[in-house]
């Protein structure tokens, strides 16, 4: 039977795997990717937790849509901003970003 | 537990065997005379023209961006639709204004011209 | 359950969000070269929200179960935030005049940071909470790259959507595991759950994951970096904004979660806290000596301001509250002072390096008055506010017997004095570069520095009614002194 943990497990390894490429990746894009996981891995905690403990409740549910809506809105911004530097720069790049010390 | 998965298993097993098997078949039988025209990338259509490997064009991403958002933000119509006759009436007042709003975005982006394919 | 909303208790909320829209309308319609009035609008809606908040004297009521909370903690910090808010529309009147595009925006985006600023005050739950901090951020996303020409603003927008976006996924995740442990998301529901179990080693974890999220938005060291970078590249007015009212809203939520909802676990994150306290005050004094850069060096001295309003968590008394209520007022005008002299020099000279400050006094004796003011009062040097507001914040932790962190604290306040009178020497003492005039500064501004500059010194003389204020907001809110 899959139980509750098994989730768990699964959103854990998700948010590590989300958290390394959000780390380890150059790209802005690659970025934010990574971190489009690491909120993935939240929503899976969220619902799991919900199904599993208040199966007649909805707070788990409403938080993930909550959840995906801002993320959404989220790379939304970041994307407009990647494409605006594109236009000026010609360039996706983080590391190329070096006007100013990181 | 395990039975349950037997099936999906092999439907898996099946599948995949099915593939593998005719692309074998295909091979074997098939006859191998090559020619200039069946070796194009295009067989049929227009010969491509220029480098393929181009960026797109901006006006798309916004366009693509536009949609992203307004299709997301919907997603509050279908709890609020499925619930809607045991809302009271205030609910149905609240998702106007909230439809409202997103109709000011939208008129924000027609004003800026992001609408326009330039 | 929607039944029972009380529509008249949210009008704050209701009158920011319909001034924010009306600006967004209002910039469609009027036609580009009539815009300039927006800024002033802006003002004149922000002050007309002001006088309701008036209103809410004392009041303190919940509803939905806990969901949205307005007692006299949030109407405190709301007040807060539209003083700031204030005060940065009218600083920004200049650069937007400048930038010459999109000028609702601007000022629409500025509301909407103070929206969500005012629901992080108030939320009484997690999703809630959660909303208010995103909109809050995404709007300061843009507001951050809003030089869209400008590869610097951009490069500081794009800094701050990732480690930003970083930060709130971790918090998430702490949060996630919150609600799983408590199987509720109101905090003073976990609060009461919480104190039923036992310790839980999960429920740890996600403290720590809360602690690492609010400390990004806090700007508290080891989880700093992005903040020096994004204050230099930002435009100076929204530098002011975010320095102040976003920091001062997620420490407010910060102290809700963790005073209100975690007081069970108390012993564990209150060392955890002391630690970053620490860290937050020697890093951010100390690498803010070798700065060039006026507003790397506002920067690292925000950071470590941050340092000192810990120490009225690790208090964890009402004394502490308090302290952190009457330090944050403070801090609000002496920063966005100091910024506005910044906006103020840049706009005639466009350089942000402490060298061309040389001989201000001679060129501007007003900017280099209030400058010098809001840096002594930075500093902590009585009889300015910044000395009072340090004060509180040292006595409440001597009072739980930490006398090392007051100590400490105390050293590393030295230390600032040291760096911000080497900006002083360069107004007053150094020459004034050949061929430079007289700056003219825009009468707004005037305004809005020396109404600080009274501020300043009227509080560090006679800080005693804002003080009672602060002491009996933080006793409703927190009665407790153990």
């Amino acid at each position: 039977m899959i139980t509750l943990n098994h989730y768990l497990v699964l959103a854990s390894l998700l948010f590590c795997i989300g958290l390394y490429c959000a780390i380890a990746k150059r790209n802005a894009i690659g970025i934010l990717m990574g971190i489009e996981l690491m909120l993935n891995a939240v929503n899976i905690n969220l619902i799991a937790f919900n199904r599993f403990l208040v199966p007649g409740e909805t707070t788990g549910h409403m938080f993930a849509i909550f959840v995906i809506v801002v993320a959404a809105a989220e790379v939304a911004v970041g994307l407009a901003i990647i494409i605006n530097i594109y236009r000026e720069k010609l360039s996706s790049a983080v590391e190329d970003f070096d006007w100013l010390k990181w | 537990m395990l039975e349950q998965f037997t099936s999906i298993g092999i439907f898996i097993f099946v599948g995949l065997g099915f593939a593998v098997s005719s692309l074998l078949v295909a091979w074997i039988v098939r006859p191998k005379r090559p020619n200039p025209l069946k070796m194009s990338t295009y067989e049929c259509g227009l010969e491509t023209r220029g480098r393929t490997w181009i960026q797109f064009k901006v006006s798309y991403f916004l366009y693509a961006l536009v949609f992203l958002v307004f299709d997301v933000e919907v997603v509050f119509l279908i709890p609020w639709a499925v619930e809607f006759l045991k809302l009271p009436w205030i609910a149905f007042i609240e998702m106007f204004i909230f439809i409202g709003i997103l109709v000011v975005g939208l008129w924000y982006v027609w004003k800026e011209g992001a609408l326009e394919w330039k | 359950m929607i039944a029972g909303i009380d529509f008249s208790l949210l009008t704050v909320e209701i009158f920011t969000a319909a001034l924010g829209l009306g600006l967004l309308i209002i910039n469609l319609i009027v036609p580009g070269n009539q815009r300039s009035a927006t800024g002033y609008l802006t003002v004149l809606g922000l002050l007309g929200i002001l006088l309701v908040t008036l209103s809410y004297e004392g009041v303190e009521k919940t509803f939905m179960d806990g969901m949205y909370i307005i007692d006299p903690f949030a109407t405190f910090f709301k007040r807060l935030f539209l003083v700031a808010a204030i005060l940065v529309t009218i600083s920004s009147l200049p650069f937007v005049k400048k930038l010459g595009y999109n000028e609702g925006d601007f000022f629409s985006l500025l509301v909407f940071a103070t929206l969500g600023m005012m629901v992080l005050v108030s939320a009484g739950e997690l999703i809630t909470l959660y909303l208010g901090l995103e909109l809050m951020t995404i709007s300061f996303y843009i507001l951050v790259s809003f030089k869209k020409k400008d590869a610097k603003s951009c490069e500081a927008g794009i800094k701050y959507i990732i480690l930003s976006a970083m930060s709130s996924a971790l918090l998430l995740y702490g949060l996630s595991l919150v609600y799983g442990l408590t199987k509720t998301t109101i905090i003073e529901q976990i609060a009461s759950t919480l104190a039923a179990g036992t310790m839980q080693p999960l429920m740890a974890l996600g403290i720590i994951f809360l602690l690492a999220g609010f400390g990004f938005k806090i700007s508290l060291v080891p989880f700093h970096m992005w903040a020096p970078d994004v204050y230099e590249g930002a435009p100076t007015p929204i530098t002011a904004f975010l320095a102040v009212a976003s920091k001062a809203a997620a420490l407010a939520a910060f102290v809700r979660i963790f005073l209100i909802g975690f007081p069970a676990y108390q012993e564990y994150w209150i060392t955890l806290v002391i630690v970053l306290s620490v860290l937050t005050m020697v890093l951010g004094n100390l690498v803010a000596i070798p700065q060039t850069n006026i507003k790397r060096l506002l920067a690292y001295s925000s950071i470590s301001q941050a340092g000192y309003l810990l120490l009225g968590i690790v208090a964890f008394s009402s004394m502490g509250i308090g302290a952190i209520l009457f330090f944050s007022i403070i801090y609000v005008f002496t920063n966005v002072g100091a910024f506005m002299v910044v906006v103020a020099l840049s706009t005639s000279t466009g350089s942000h390096k402490i060298e061309d400050y040389s001989g201000l006094y001679r060129r501007a004796p007003l900017l280099a008055v209030v400058m010098l003011f809001c840096l002594l009062s930075l500093a902590g040097l009585p009889p300015l506010a910044g000395f009072v507001g340090k004060l509180y914040l040292f006595i409440a932790v001597i009072e739980k017997g930490y006398i090392w962190l007051a100590l400490l604290a105390v050293l590393m306040s030295m230390v600032s004095v040291y760096y911000y009178l080497l900006v002083v020497k360069v107004m007053f003492l150094k020459e004034p570069p050949q061929n430079s005039g007289i700056i003219k500064v825009p009468n707004g501004l005037q305004i809005a520095m020396v109404f600080s500059l009274i501020l300043i010194i009227v509080l560090g003389i006679y800080p005693k009614p804002l003080s009672d204020l602060a002491m009996s907001v933080a006793h409703t809110f927190f009665p407790f002194s153990f």
